[in-house]
């Protein structure tokens, strides 16, 4: 038993009850939206490395503010809002795209399938330059798009996380769709 | 290439690519890693020395430690202050100045200004010469030019006296 898990093990049963729940109820939050918030933080940075580590500063802050778990109606919402307020804010201070795009994150974010090397690797680079384009797209729009692109959540819980309605969110990701494809008309797509 | 794109291709195009993001894996042990890191971040917690702050125990709901303290040392200073100043106030009473009496006019402005003694009235300069005396400045001393006028009761030195070197 090495020296974290040996930490772990005294940080999952403290002594206190109180601590009991707010631990156990961290690391049942941990078990259900880690790969959510996963895939929420790669649709932004497309790199594995950087959409791990804003997933576990996301469960920090969590644990900062654990005493006010039980205050919190929606998880999956404030979770996601959490993890995407930090890889939007750490976009803004690199000010860059997204420099972690590479093919291998691509090819491993692709379901393995019966598809023979090549085609895997075309297909990697067909949707890193769609992806590019998203990141040409206005910052409502790509951030509907975005979102929606996450297969666990709803049309709701994304109006929920970028604090509007249900039927705006609909529209951005309508318009999205209609001006990404006007830019990959003008573009054309690799082959 | 730009060649036409039908639309259903194109919409299975940016499908795929949103797919791909949007059901990315992360790698194996990624909840054990999170687990571990907010282990450790627990434990840093509370291993390091809470911070010096006044109102760390007011956040906590109990009488802070620090500020009990300032006060104890507050109330020290003001003891001390007003020991201090009744103690020379004690000790040597006949060293102690009166203040002089105020001899109030029955008429008049206020006492202020019946207390201060008029300041004595120089003589007038002579007609045309009411330039005051300016210091000339030569080789770094300063002189009073001789025909400048003076106030009565202020000694010059004879011209030709000193700066005979100059």
């Amino acid at each position: 038993m090495g020296c974290y898990e040996g930490q772990l093990a005294g940080w999952v049963a403290p002594a206190h009850p109180m601590t009991v729940s707010k631990t156990l109820t961290i690391a049942a939050l941990v078990a259900e939206y880690s790969t959510a918030l996963y895939r929420v933080a790669f649709s932004v940075t497309r790199n594995a490395a950087e959409a791990e580590d804003a997933v576990q500063e996301t469960f920090l802050r969590v644990l900062k503010h654990e005493s006010r778990l039980g205050e919190i109606r929606d998880y999956r919402v404030w979770l996601v809002r959490i993890v995407w307020n930090i890889v939007l804010d750490k976009k803004r201070r690199a000010k860059t795209r997204p420099e972690g795009e590479d093919l291998a994150d691509h090819a491993r974010a692709l379901p393995s399938g019966d598809r023979p090397a090549d085609a895997s690797a075309i297909s990697s680079q067909e949707h890193a330059r769609i992806l590019a384009l998203v990141d040409r797209l206005p910052e409502r729009e790509r951030e509907a798009i975005l979102l929606s692109a996450v297969e666990e959540l709803t049309t709701t819980e994304i109006a929920e996380a970028l604090g509007t309605t249900e039927s705006s969110i609909r529209s951005r990701i309508f318009r999205a769709r209609k001006e990404l494809a006007v830019l990959l008309e003008k573009e054309g797509i690799p082959r | 290439m730009n060649g036409a794109l039908e639309p259903g291709s194109i919409n299975a195009a940016i499908d795929g690519a949103l797919r791909s993001v949007g059901t990315a894996d992360p790698a194996p042990g990624l909840e054990g890693r999170i687990l571990m890191r907010l282990a450790a971040a627990r434990v840093k917690a509370e291993a390091s020395p809470a911070r010096f702050s006044l109102f760390a125990g007011l956040r906590q709901r109990r009488l802070p430690l620090q500020a009990l303290g300032v006060l104890t040392s507050c109330l020290l200073a003001v003891v001390i202050v007003a020991g201090s100043v009744s103690h020379s106030r004690h000790l040597r009473p006949g060293q102690i100045v009166a203040p002089p009496s105020l001899v109030l006019p029955g008429h008049g402005i206020g006492a202020a200004s019946a207390i201060h003694p008029a300041a004595p009235s120089s003589a007038p300069l002579p007609a045309g010469q009411g330039a005051r005396g300016r210091s000339v400045r030569r080789s770094g001393r300063a002189r009073i030019a001789p025909h400048a006028p003076k106030a009565p009761g202020v000694a010059v030195p004879a011209p030709g006296s000193g700066d005979s070197q100059n």
